[in-house]
Formats: structure tokens, sequence, C-alpha cells
């Protein structure tokens, strides 16, 4: 019998090997002399820190109306009051569009019943300890509810851990979502931690009300957004499969562009202009291109397809030469999409088809250049928003914003800089090295001046360049640098064998590099390039130098200089190294479920 | 009579040429591996290459499909030269198959999905199509029900068997083996000889490296022996294993038998 059977056996019942909580200890903690004088140790520095944190906290001066009363600057910034309801819609169309991939992609995070009571045992154990190490001077609500919510959650979580001992009894992701909804919910709507108003020139608690309560509904809505659009992507991942996944991962490009350009821009979009002009242009792209394209993506049109890509590239290149020196007038965005059409025709022959193929390509053509197009016009038509400061996008937004689009544009740009750091063109391996090295030699700050400050002055005349998009070409340039050569360290452990299997195959280098290597370098270079992500989510804060108002410079600069909260930095900062804490933490999370998911797949 | 056309029975002698080397010569930097190698492979032969390690056989075999450059002589797969023309190439490689010692199986994909990729992308087949084709050429190497494992849940005789399923889907007209059972546990060897056998059977034109002698014997119309970089001697099985004509050749021999 040469077939290896995989059925799992179980451990004889009752021999289970989880150890007591005591024995644990024991083991653990105090098992040598050493092992001993250094659990003493560093409990005693880690419960010296908490206290020193404490002590910040709910110290005497620091003066936590500074945050509740900036929240809405801290999270918008300058946003015009009477259009917030763009921002809810914005957050809804985000919020449902996660909760439907979360479904879509069938995203569990394998959370066992067992696992939460040990995680309400650590949290009933967190709040007894900082009870016992609160300053004198804490208020006496936090007092008493450390010890109400300490004890509750101790005996809460030792009832659900002997529910299930053995941390089999998996809880599905929309129970958790839900039970994460419901506690943010009641904390939005019981929690009585007041609004404030200006009394005579003193902020002042107003009783009975919550501290959310211009909010409440709006994030009630979002939330039950949030667990519905899980169900229904659950259900409609099952029905449609790739169609939605496809579907939601366009979205996810060009979905938040949308978001910013047209929700919260409001365009006032001059009609006349746009059924003149833009519409016939977008049009003769998306059609012509099509056409074009179907033709060419059937087999046996390689030559064509090459020599056509190679005209039209060439042509492109023409165009922005000849706009340089003024020769003759072209839309911008008429130059953009030729260069597209011709890489587009150039890559064609490696993934053409069958019938369904060309239609299929063709019809993804159309859709691109339909979206493309209408982004285009949104971003240059006047915003209809009245700004006092600009730039319209501040505070949390602008940060989630930017790194986002950072993130989404420097990894495919990373990955062509590695590849072409690897290839066999001398020509490419320099020039990219090239680039690599230089930008990785030099602060973000520099290129981020470079970006908002120079490149304006080196621009032909009548092109000009917004802060916003100097901002995020300059971060995209610097963190590409970064992404290549974390992907490049993934291709190096590509194995030859796969190479050559793959040319023996009889695959073009295109698809050799798209179907085998890519995917199997990606698969390794994950940690490397989530690390890379959050390390760029955390430095927009170096927006700031170049004008940008995002999180910390609001709580660094903004609310010190505010006549109430003069000087006051401390809670504000505190507040944002949480806010930055939970987004970093849950992708770090998120990137080793994506890891051991990918593992189980490939069950090597 | 070059050594190319020794042993030739009558009946190999009426048949097209398939593979044709003639005075290939290969250089690594300053190394000769192959010393103006002359084979000759005919149309559904079966041609087993031996030699101890280092003399060039599986250099020879891996510059037929291109994975390896020769500086010197030509090498013509089906009347098609082997140059520097990448159409050329693209043409040989689609009809040449090649099963490696390391399996090399696309571990991020499925059994059905390595095997259905290169009729999809290069042939342009349709997916249902080439599926149909895979879960054939699956119960052909005996393993259909394996079909939406990934090779890393695999045996290493199965993941070979993957492989050569593989190599078949692109209906090559000849196919090479490059040692292909020896990194294999040896109660796994004989599924794919196995294999292997039914291919040869089936009238599948065949270049192998290998070790297994019993297989040599059994199944090749000729055998190849190869030492230092020099084709040494061509011989039918009989020939070669009861009265070798090379005082190499039976060194060789009275070493491995």
């Amino acid at each position: 019998m040469s077939d290896v059977t995989m059925t799992p056996t179980s451990p004889p019942n009752g021999a289970s090997s989880r150890t007591s909580p005591l024995q644990w200890v024991r083991v653990n903690l105090f098992s040598s002399v050493s092992n001993t004088i250094q659990t003493i140790v560093f409990t005693a520095i880690t419960l010296g820190l908490l206290r020193a944190l404490l002590g910040q906290v709910f110290s005497e001066e620091a003066d936590w109306t500074s945050v509740s009363t900036n929240l809405r600057l801290l999270m918008i910034y300058n946003y015009p009051a009477d259009q917030i309801i763009r921002i809810w819609v914005s957050a809804a169309v985000v919020l449902l569009a996660a909760g439907l991939s979360l479904g879509a992609w069938k995203v569990e995070p394998g959370y066992t019943v067992g696992r939460l009571g040990r995680h309400l045992v650590g949290l009933g154990l967190f709040c007894l300890v900082t009870r016992l190490l609160l300053p004198v001077h804490a208020p006496d609500t936090v007092r008493t509810w450390l010890i109400i919510i300490g004890v509750v959650s101790l005996v809460a979580g030792v009832v659900v851990q002997r529910a299930d001992p053995d941390g089999d009894r998996v809880m599905g992701f929309g129970t958790v979502l839900s039970g994460v909804a419901l506690t943010f919910l009641a904390v939005l709507w019981l929690v009585p931690f007041g609004q404030y108003g200006l009394v005579d020139g003193v902020l002042v608690a107003e009783s009975g009300t919550t501290v959310a309560s211009s909010t409440k509904v709006p994030w009630t809505v979002l939330l039950i957004i949030v667990v519905a659009s899980h169900r229904v992507g659950i259900i409609l991942g099952r029905a449609l499969g790739r169609s939605l996944r496809a579907g939601l991962a366009a979205f996810w490009v060009v979905g938040p562009a949308f978001v910013i350009f047209v929700i919260l821009r409001d365009p006032a979009f001059d009609w006349a202009h746009v059924w003149s002009t833009d519409i016939p242009i977008a049009a003769m792209f998306a059609l012509g291109g099509a056409a074009v394209l179907y033709f060419v993506a059937a087999p046996g049109k390689t030559e064509v397809a090459r020599a056509l890509g190679a005209m039209l590239f060439a042509f492109a290149l023409f165009n922005w030469v000849a706009a340089f020196f003024g020769w003759y007038p072209m839309l911008q965005k008429v130059r953009i999409s030729f260069l597209i059409f011709a890489i587009v025709v150039l890559l064609v022959p490696a993934f053409a088809g069958d019938r369904s193929t060309r239609r299929r390509v063709a019809g993804g053509w159309v859709a691109a250049m339909v979206v493309f197009h209408w982004l285009l016009t949104a971003i240059n038509t006047e915003s209809t928003l009245v700004i006092t400061a600009p730039p319209f996008l501040g505070g949390f937004v602008l940060t989630v914003g930017i790194a986002y689009y950072v993130m989404l544009a420097s990894f495919p740009l990373g990955v062509l800089l590695s590849l072409a750091r690897t290839s066999k063109l001398p020509i490419f391996r320099v020039m990219s090295t090239g680039y690599i090295e230089v930008i990785r030699g030099v602060p973000l700050i520099t290129v981020l001046f470079f970006f908002s400050i120079m490149l304006p002055l080196f621009l032909p005349k009548g092109m000009g360049i917004s802060d916003l998009a100097a901002v995020f070409a300059g971060y995209t340039v610097f963190s590409a640098a970064y992404m290549a050569e974390n992907v490049r360290g993934g291709l190096q452990s590509v194995r030859r064998g796969q190479y050559e299997a793959a040319d023996a195959l009889g695959l073009t280098t295109v698809q050799r590099t798209s179907l085998i290597v890519l995917p199997q370098a990606l698969r390794v270079s994950i940690p490397n390039l989530v690390g890379q992500a959050i390390a760029v989510f955390k430095e927009t804060s170096l927006i700031a130098i170049v004008g940008g108002f995002d999180l910390l410079r609001i709580a660094n600069s903004t609310i010190p200089n505010q006549p109430d909260f003069l000087g006051q930095k401390r809670p504000g900062l505190l507040f944002i190294s949480l806010v930055y804490f939970v987004f970093a933490y849950s992708m770090s999370k998120s990137s080793q479920r994506l890891e051991a998911r990918l593992k189980d797949a490939q069950a090597r | 009579m070059s050594i190319a056309d020794q042993a030739l029975t009558e009946d190999l002698a009426s048949r097209d040429d398939m593979i044709v080397c003639t005075g290939v010569s290969k250089w690594f930097g300053d190394f000769q591996a192959l010393k103006g190698v002359d084979v000759t492979v005919k149309d559904r032969e079966v041609m087993v290459v031996l030699g101890p390690s280092g003399s060039g056989k599986s250099t020879l075999i891996r510059c037929i499909n291109r994975l390896e450059v020769h500086q010197e002589g030509s090498i013509v797969v089906d009347g098609i030269e082997l140059t520097n023309d990448t159409r050329n190439i693209e043409r040989i490689r689609s009809e040449v198959g090649m099963v490696f010692q390391q399996f090399n199986l696309f571990p991020h994909l499925s059994v059905i999905d390595n095997v259905t990729l290169a009729p999809v992308w290069v042939r342009k087949k349709s997916k249902v199509e080439a599926e149909q084709k895979a879960m054939e050429l699956l119960e052909r190497v005996g393993i259909p029900e394996q079909a939406q494992k990934y090779p890393g849940q695999l045996s290493g005789g199965q993941q070979q068997r993957v492989a050569i399923a593989r190599s078949l889907a692109m209906e090559p007209k000849v196919m090479l083996f490059d040692e292909p059972t020896s990194a294999l546990d040896p109660e796994m060897i004989a599924e794919v000889l196995d294999v292997m056998k039914d291919l040869a059977r089936g009238g599948m034109t065949m270049m192998v490296v290998t070790h297994e002698m019993g297989f040599a014997r059994e199944v090749a119309d000729r055998l190849v022996f190869m030492e230092s970089g020099e084709v040494v001697e061509v011989g039918t099985p009989e020939h070669f294993f009861t009265n070798p004509r090379e005082d190499r050749t039976k060194l060789f021999l009275s070493q491995i038998l």
C-alpha cells in the first residue's frame, strides 16, 4: 500500500495535556532560582511601568476633556459640520465592503470559547491589579467600576472556560463581531461620561449625557451594517464565490478613491463639459480599446499584439515629450489613457484565450476605463465644500486615507521594481537598483519635501500638483523601494527548479512570473510586507511637516494651541498612541492569520 | 559507422529521427561538461542514458530543451533546430516534456491545478476541457483521488506521478526523464517505474537518465553509456549487460551490478 492516509488520531480520553494553573505557574515562572529571580524582577518592572502609566492617565494636570471635546477634530479636522452626513455615508460604504469581504473570504480568527474564557480571566485580573495600582487622586467612579468589571470578568471567565476546557469550541467570526459590536454599543449608549459644555468659560459636564451623544445613532447604524454585511457576505460568498471576490477586490482598489474624491469632496460637475468632452473621451477609450483587445487577445495574435503595443508605447512616450515642450495640446487624461492602453496591449498575449476569456478581458477594460475616467473627471472638478482651511482631509481620515493608498500603490510598484532588479536585462537592473538605493539612503521627510516643494518647479507650465497628490506620490515612491527589497527576499527563496519546470512546460516569462514565481515569493515576504505596511501607517505623521493635518499634528500642536487647553499634550498623545496601537496590532495579527491560512493550503 | 548509429536494429533504423545531437559540446566556464556528443533518438524509442556522476548525462538532456545552452554542435528535435531563436525554443519546448529528479511541482496549486496550468495558459484550452484531460491522466498514473490535494500532502512517489501527468497534459512527442526515481524512497520507486513502463509500451519516445538497471534492461531499446562528457558506448540491453565492448563500460557495470 503506497498511499499515505491522513486520519488524525485524538489523544486518549481524560489524559488532557493541559496543566492546572498552579502547575503552570510553578513550571514556567518559578522552576529554578534564576527563573524565580527573573520573574520577580520583570514583574516588578512591569507593575512599576503600569503604575507610572496610570499616574499619567489619572494625573491631576491631565485634563481628558481636551481629548473628549476634540474628538471630532481628531477624526475629521476641518470637514464642514453641515456636510458631516458625507463622513457617515463614507464610513458606511467602507464598513459595508469590509463586512462583505470578511464574509466572502471566510475570514475566521479561530477564536474558541476556551480562549474567550482565558481572556476574560486575564481582563479581570488586569482590572483588579490596576485598581491596586491606582494613584490616590483617581476618581471614585473609576475605582468602583474597576472592581466591578474585574470581579465580573474573572468569574465569567472561569465559568466560560469550564464550558470549554480543551479549547475546541470555535466561535464563528459572526459571533465574535456581534459580541464586539454589542459591547461597543453598550458603552456608547450606557456609559455616562457626559457631554461637556462651556459655562462661564469653564468646561462643565452636562449630567445625564453619554460620551457619544451626537454620534450614538450613526455608530449604531454602522455597527449593524458591519454585522449584517458579514452575514450577507458569507451567504453571497457561497452562491457567487469568485465573481463576488473579484468585485470586492476591484472595489478595494478604486472604492476608497471614490469615497474620498466623490463622496467626501462633492465635486460640482459641469454637466455641459462632461457631456461634450469627458464622456466622449472615456467612451472612445473604453469601447475602442475593448474592440482592439478583443481582437488581440485571440491565440496566435502574439506578434500583432507586441508590434501594436510597442507602437502605442512609443506614441504615448512621444506625447509626454511633446507635452513637456508644448508642441501640441493634449489632455492629461488622454495621455495617461494611451500609456495604460499600450501597457495592457503588451501584456495581453500572456493572458489570451478562448471566446469567454477574450470577452472578460474586453469587459474588464471597459469597466476599468469607465471608472478611471469618472475618477479623473471628479478629481479635476472643483469641490463644493466650504473649507475654512485646506486641505479638506485631516485628522484620522487623512492618516488612514494616505496610509491605505500608499500601501495599495507602493505594493505593485515595489513588485515591479524587485522584478526589474533581478531581471537579466542590465538596463532594468541598473535603473531599479539605482532607484532603490537612492531612496533607501534618504529620509522620508526629504522625499516628501522634494515632492511637495521642489517637484512643482520642475513640471511644465500648466501642470500643477495638489498638496495631497504630492504627498501621496512622494510617500508611494519612498515606500515602494522598501517593498521592493522585501519582495526581492521572497523572490530569492523560490527554488530554481520552479523556474525550470515552468520553462519546460512552455510558459512565457510573464506567465511564469505571475503564475508561479510571484505567488510563492509573496507568500514568503508577507511578514516583511505587513511590517512595512504598519510602518507606512505610523509614519504618516511626517505629513505634518509638509502641511498635512494628520492625527499626530492635531494632538501635538492644534489641541495644545487651543485657548481652553493650552499646553495640554499628554492626554491627546496618549489617546492617539492607543489608536495607532489598535490599528497596528490588528494589522500584525491579521498577517499572522493570513500566513497560517496560506500555510494550511500548502500543507508543506 | 558513427557511434550514434551503433546498435541500430533494422526496426529502429527504419524510424524517423526524433532527437539528433551532433558534436554537442558544452562548457561551464573552463570545465567542459560535454565533449562532442553524438546521439540519435528514434521515434517511439526508449533510450536510457547511464554513467557515473559528473559524466554529463543530465547536462545532455537539459540541453535538449534549452535548460542549458550548448556552445558547439547542433541539436535537432523533430526537425526543429535548437538555436537562440525563441520561436524555435518555444516550439521545441511544446513538444518535449520533462520530469525532474526533485519533482518541481508548484506547491501553491492543487494537484489538478498543477496539471491543468500549462494546457490552459499555453495551449489556451478551456478550463473544463483541461480538467477532463487532467483527470484522465491522473487515473492513468493511478492517483485520481488526490486531485484536490496539495503537493505537500503527497508522498514522493505520488508527487513524481503527478509530475509525469503534468508533462503528459501538454501532449508532448518526447519525454525526458532526469533521474526520476533518485530522490524517492525504495518502496516508492516501483510505482513510478510502472508508470514509465506503461508510457513506453504506449509508444512514447523517451530519453531516461537513471540508475535503475532493472528498468533499463526491461524497457530500453538502446542504452548509452557516458563518462566525463563523452559517449563511450551505445548498445542494446542484451549486448550491453552481457558483452560490453569498452573497458570503461565493463568497469562501470562491475561497480554497480
